[in-house]
């Protein structure tokens, strides 16, 4: 735990923790210092001089919140007459050249300038002479527009992708109230972050091509995620929504703070994955090419399981913990071989030293976690001996070429749960379509050992099993999310003091524990 | 200030002549920083064209080791740098205080009424250019005129008329 | 009343070489110099009360004792030529009339706090001067003043002429370290203060050309020589540059302390063309205007500036006549500190445009009763407010005008058309 210490603000004492600036310090306990150019992940910069507050100790009549770190005892004044009076003068200042289009802009209703106005300002402009005039509507490249005439100029963007990119496509280009923030001609935003600056844009300055006119965000349902992008498992909300005779749809996916996973960003291709949880999903059960009800594919799943000699399963290296018990469960009671076989799902090369990972599965350390073999020897010395797969939704495809998936399963009948249509369901028997993990509550374990808990946020109209609930089906012994759970505590002590409930948002880290449980 | 982000492409790759390339290389070892190397290479560049291009900003970014737009920032931040070519003879008319007080505007009206040309335009033949500045630093000689880079005193407009004829 | 210390060689031809240099005594203070312990220069430097002559008056003895003792990095020097504030134009002499004695001022300077790397910042658009001043800086490496050996001793120093290119913010002295830096002059938060984290991080020392200059008369003369001259809190001697309405505008060195109307008339010869005075601009255009009532009782130290509600600022003088319209001279203020502003802090960056147009329509005829109360009150808004005082310089003295001769923004707002059609826009 960090050191504490005790300050006043307007006169009451708050403990607060040691070795943080004041926006941060007393931030955590509830009170808000007004700020537009910080930012706890870009530092402090100190050119909005919305956050100046009066400190009575000697020290000039004002300083920066952002710049002045909380010191034992200090006297912080925040609702002071002339501290407030700043707030409205600083507000006034930065809104006299804003073009005030917050019916068209996509930031209103999560703008700091629209909030802090509401808050801290609420006047009628005096604006009577013609404001600054700058540029609309340019394409920054990397899937970012910015409006010049939104910018405040606080320069997070410039910051963000100078300290945390290092690449510095953008500028603050000029001086005085004509400086604005812009690309060098022919050197585009070109890095694998570049939307989070749409994030960190305090006002609707940058917005997302993608999400551009899509929603007003007060109707966005959110709830909270973690990508199945790669194994970083880059914490995230879900903002989705179903309109009017219409279904449940994912507009965007956003990064969420976890400060022991990914901070406060996450990457544009995980950023943008939500599209694979709306689009080319597998919708109805199939008998070989040809859509029946799920009872009847059903009835023949279970038919092909009770005819075979020797089954392989198959899990996703994206499958939950919970499914994972669950379809292991399953194949202890089949007496099948398992494996969690997913080498495709690793492209070497391809992560970086910050957040993206080589390996594009969510929880092939819940394969390692609960004892999965995932060696491409075992899958296939299982496949040759079996004569029935189940692939609980892991993409052959990405590990085998289609003629090569073909020779592999010759002798062998597949019985595949699927979220996607994909080229390597054209030789299953019967196909299920399942649930993604937009659709479900469960656990992940990161690259780094993190369990990690994401809730359900879409409900489609045409709600689909889950694959739970299709190892259920199969006769898999586990039939109730009490008894996986129970289970997979089994699995992973660490979770024994909690419910899947009270999972702590930041995760658990089971190196520390598995450290514990050493020394123990 | 107006906006100098706008900036001018040649269509052709630059680089530093010989004089400028062993005069970057020099300078370059006097600072701890090779971004510290941002304005003289900018000046070099302006010496040797009389203007900084697109091309020329990349061209520095690229030899410095530094991001373009931190370049362009500086370029565009630093009023000095010409982002554009020109005339032959770039007249500045100082507009401040001191200068103001003694009859810079009649210099200015000068060259708008008998030479045409008025502040951030040059003339059609290209010879001269005309911008207004802020305070050059010679409040008491005001007011003061200053063409490509030498300093004229004590300025009105019969010794501006004057001078104007020997340029050439 | 004129006295010639610092201007000792200004009417001397060829003043800038350094054979005649040497000739009047240039590098003559080094033996003595070398012979001291640095804090023994330090401790006299104090003792001469000099007070930093960039425009804040600091004493420069004291902000060298700022600076943190073994740290393990370099220390730098910055000379700050920048002299951007309008109606100074001091530093420029000494650059070309005496560099010299600048640079023996940097090698005293440097020995007394340790550095070995001094940048002389000069504003951009000193183009031939900073000719003459790197002229001189090579002449001095040649002659051995400057190099692995200074004079011969055990002592490197190298100086460095950086080139600003147009922009009087950096006079600021952490804009000036930005620049350096490569960077645009943008203002640093302080603290931390330069003397503990200022160029590339490490501890500086930036001074402005005159107050190095001053260092050899305070080494040959020793610091009693130097506070023989000015009064007790203000010793020594300045460049005045007064410029505007007066018969012989210039710059003129005087003991500081001399009452501001005398000098006017009996230094620069009285207001021009036998017209009357109407106000007098202290010490550069960011400081506070006097009314000649107030001018009379002025004196041209850092003290009475204080007392007048004013500011010696940088020393430069400026004086208005009657016929100056003070509405538009406020916009001519207010227009060059808009153009210079940085861009970085909110009220700076968006509130002087904004006092600008207001002013424009004034100007204009446009203008109501509620925009002047509204331009003195942004005055209020936005000074104090900023990383920086670039827009206190502005708003100062706006403000000092629109309360001394508000009349003559009103007579703008009740007349029926615009009294004047010089409303200039960018």
């Amino acid at each position: 735990m960090a050191d504490k210490i005790k300050l006043f603000v307007n006169g009451e004492e708050v403990e607060v923790e040691a070795g943080k600036n004041l926006i941060d310090a007393v931030g955590a306990v509830g009170i808000e210092i007004p700020h537009l150019c910080y930012h706890p992940a870009l530092g402090a910069d100190g050119n909005c001089r919305m956050c100046l507050v009066g400190i009575e100790d000697g020290r000039p009549p004002l300083v920066p919140a952002c710049k002045t770190r909380a010191q034992e005892g200090m006297k912080v004044l925040l609702d002071a007459k002339h501290i407030k009076k700043i707030q409205r003068d600083v507000m006034e200042l930065e809104l006299i050249n804003h073009p005030i289009d917050c019916p068209v802009c996509d930031q209103a209703g999560e703008c700091k300038l629209q909030d802090y106005y509401m808050s801290y300002d609420q006047a009628e402009s005096r604006m009577t002479v013609a404001p600054v005039k700058k540029n609309k509507k340019m394409d920054f490249g990397g899937g970012v527009v910015h409006d010049q005439e939104r910018c405040i100029i606080c320069g997070r963007c410039v910051r963000f992708l100078r300290q945390i990119t290092k690449t510095g496509e953008l500028g603050i280009i000029n001086r005085t109230d004509v400086a604005r923030v812009n690309i060098f001609p022919g050197r585009p935003i070109n890095n694998r972050y570049g939307i989070n600056v749409v994030d960190l844009c305090p006002v609707g300055a940058m917005t997302s091509s993608d999400f551009r006119f899509k929603q007003r965000v007060w109707f966005l349902k959110k709830a909270l995620s973690v990508c199945h992008g790669c194994s970083k498992g880059c914490n995230l909300t879900i903002d989705h929504n179903k309109e009017k005779n219409k279904d449940d749809i994912i507009y965007r996916f956003r990064p969420r703070l976890n400060e022991q996973v990914n901070g406060y960003f996450i990457c544009d291709e995980g950023r943008l994955s939500y599209k694979l949880e709306n689009e080319d999903r597998l919708t109805t059960p199939k008998i070989g090419t040809v859509e029946r009800d799920l009872t009847d594919v059903l009835a023949s799943c279970k038919n092909e399981i009770e005819m075979s000699t020797n089954v392989t399963i198959l899990l996703s290296p994206n499958a939950s913990l919970e499914q994972m018990v669950a379809v292991k469960a399953l194949a202890g009671k089949l007496n099948a071989s398992i494996s969690g076989f997913s080498d495709g799902y690793i492209i070497t090369g391809d992560g970086d030293d910050y957040l993206i990972q080589d390996d594009k599965a969510a929880n092939r350390k819940g394969l390692e976690l609960l004892g999965i073999d995932t060696s491409q020897q075992g899958f296939e010395q299982a496949i040759a001996e079996a004569d029935l797969l189940i692939n609980f939704g892991n993409n052959l495809g990405l590990s085998y070429g289609a003629d090569a998936l073909k020779t592999l399963l010759t002798d062998t009948k597949t019985i595949a749960c699927a979220t996607h249509d994909s080229e390597y369901l054209a030789g299953a028997k019967l196909t299920i379509a399942v649930r993604s993990y937009s659709e479900y509550d469960g656990c992940v374990v990161n690259c780094d050992n993190i369990l990690q808990k994401f809730n359900k946020a879409v409900t489609k109209n045409n709600e689909l099993p889950t694959i739970c609930e299709i190892a259920a089906e199969f006769g898999g012994p586990l039939t109730s999310p009490a008894e996986i759970f129970a289970e997979l505590q089994q699995a992973a002590p660490a979770l024994k003091p909690y419910q899947p409930a009270t999972i702590p948002a930041e995760g658990l880290n089971l190196n520390d524990s598995e450290a514990a449980n050493v020394t123990a | 200030m107006s906006d100098r982000s706008q900036l001018i492409s040649t269509g052709e790759p630059f680089q530093f002549d010989k004089k400028r390339d062993a005069e970057f290389e020099r300078l370059a070892k006097r600072y701890p920083t090779r971004e510290s190397m941002i304005l003289p290479a900018l000046w070099l560049t302006q010496e040797q064209e009389g203007w900084v291009s697109q091309e020329a900003i990349a061209y520095i970014a690229d030899r410095i080791g530094t991001f373009a737009s931190k370049v362009y920032e500086a370029a565009t931040f630093y009023t000095m740098y010409n982002l554009h070519p020109m005339g032959k003879y770039h007249i500045c008319v100082c507009r401040t205080l001191s200068c103001w007080l003694r009859g810079k505007q009649e210099i200015v009206d000068y060259l708008r009424d008998e030479v045409g040309i008025t502040p951030g335009n040059q003339t059609e033949d290209g010879r001269f250019s005309l911008e207004e500045v802020e305070c050059l630093g010679h409040c008491g000689t005001a007011p003061v005129v200053q063409i490509n880079g030498e300093f004229y005193e004590n300025m009105d407009v019969e010794k501006l008329k004057s001078l104007l004829a020997t340029l050439k | 009343m004129e006295v010639k210390i610092l201007s000792a060689k200004f009417d001397i031809k060829n003043s800038n070489k350094l054979k005649t240099a040497k000739k009047h005594g240039a590098y003559q203070t080094l033996e003595k110099l070398f012979s001291m312990e640095p804090a023994e220069v330090i401790e006299e430097v104090k003792n001469s009360g000099l007070r930093g002559r960039g425009g804040a008056g600091f004493p420069a003895g004291v902000k060298w004792s700022f600076l943190p003792k073994d740290t393990g990095k370099p220390v730098y020097l910055a000379v700050n030529s920048d002299e951007s504030e309008p109606a100074t134009f001091k530093d420029r002499y000494i650059l070309v009339k005496d560099p010299h004695m600048m640079i023996e001022g940097i090698i005293i300077c440097s020995y007394a706090i340790g550095s070995h790397d001094t940048y002389i910042y000069v504003r951009g658009e000193y183009t031939t001067q900073v000719k003459v001043l790197q002229a001189a800086i090579d002449e001095a490496y040649k002659a051995g003043y400057l190099g692995e050996k200074v004079a011969g001793h055990d002592f490197r120093l190298d100086v460095t002429v950086h080139r600003g290119a147009g922009a009087y913010v950096c006079g600021e002295e952490t804009a000036l370290l930005e620049s350096i830096e490569g960077r645009k002059g943008q203002p640093r938060s302080k603290p931390p203060f330069p003397a503990v984290s200022g160029l590339y991080g490490c501890p500086t020392i930036i001074n402005n050309v005159q107050s190095i200059a001053s260092l050899p008369f305070i080494m040959q003369e020793g610091a009693d020589a130097y506070k023989a001259y000015g009064t007790e809190k203000s010793p020594g001697t300045h460049l005045f540059g007064i410029s505007g309405h007066v018969e012989k505008p210039g710059l003129y060195e005087l003991p500081l302390g001399l009452p501001i109307l005398e000098v006017i008339d009996k230094v620069a010869g009285g207001v021009w063309k036998g017209r009357k005075l109407k106000a007098v601009i202290p010490g550069g255009s960011s400081t506070p205007v006097l009314l000649p009532e107030e001018a009379a009782t002025t004196t041209l130290d850092y003290e009475s500036m204080a007392e007048h509600k004013t500011m010696f600022g940088s020393g430069g003088i400026v004086v208005l006549d009657e016929t100056v319209n003070i509405v538009e001279l406020v916009q001519n203020l207010i227009n060059f500190y808009h153009h210079e502003s940085c861009g970085q802090c909110t009220p700076c960056r968006e509130g002087l445009g904004w006092m600008k147009k207001i002013t424009q329509k004034i100007l204009k005829g446009e203008g109501s009763m509620a925009d002047i109360d509204l331009l003195r009150e942004l005055c209020d808004n936005i000074e104090m407010k900023t990383v920086c005082v670039l827009s206190a310089a502005c708003t100062m003295p706006v403000r000092s005008y629109l309360d001394k001769f508000r009349h003559e923004f009103e007579a703008y707002v009740t007349a029926n058309e615009p009294l004047v059609a010089e409303a200039t826009e960018e």
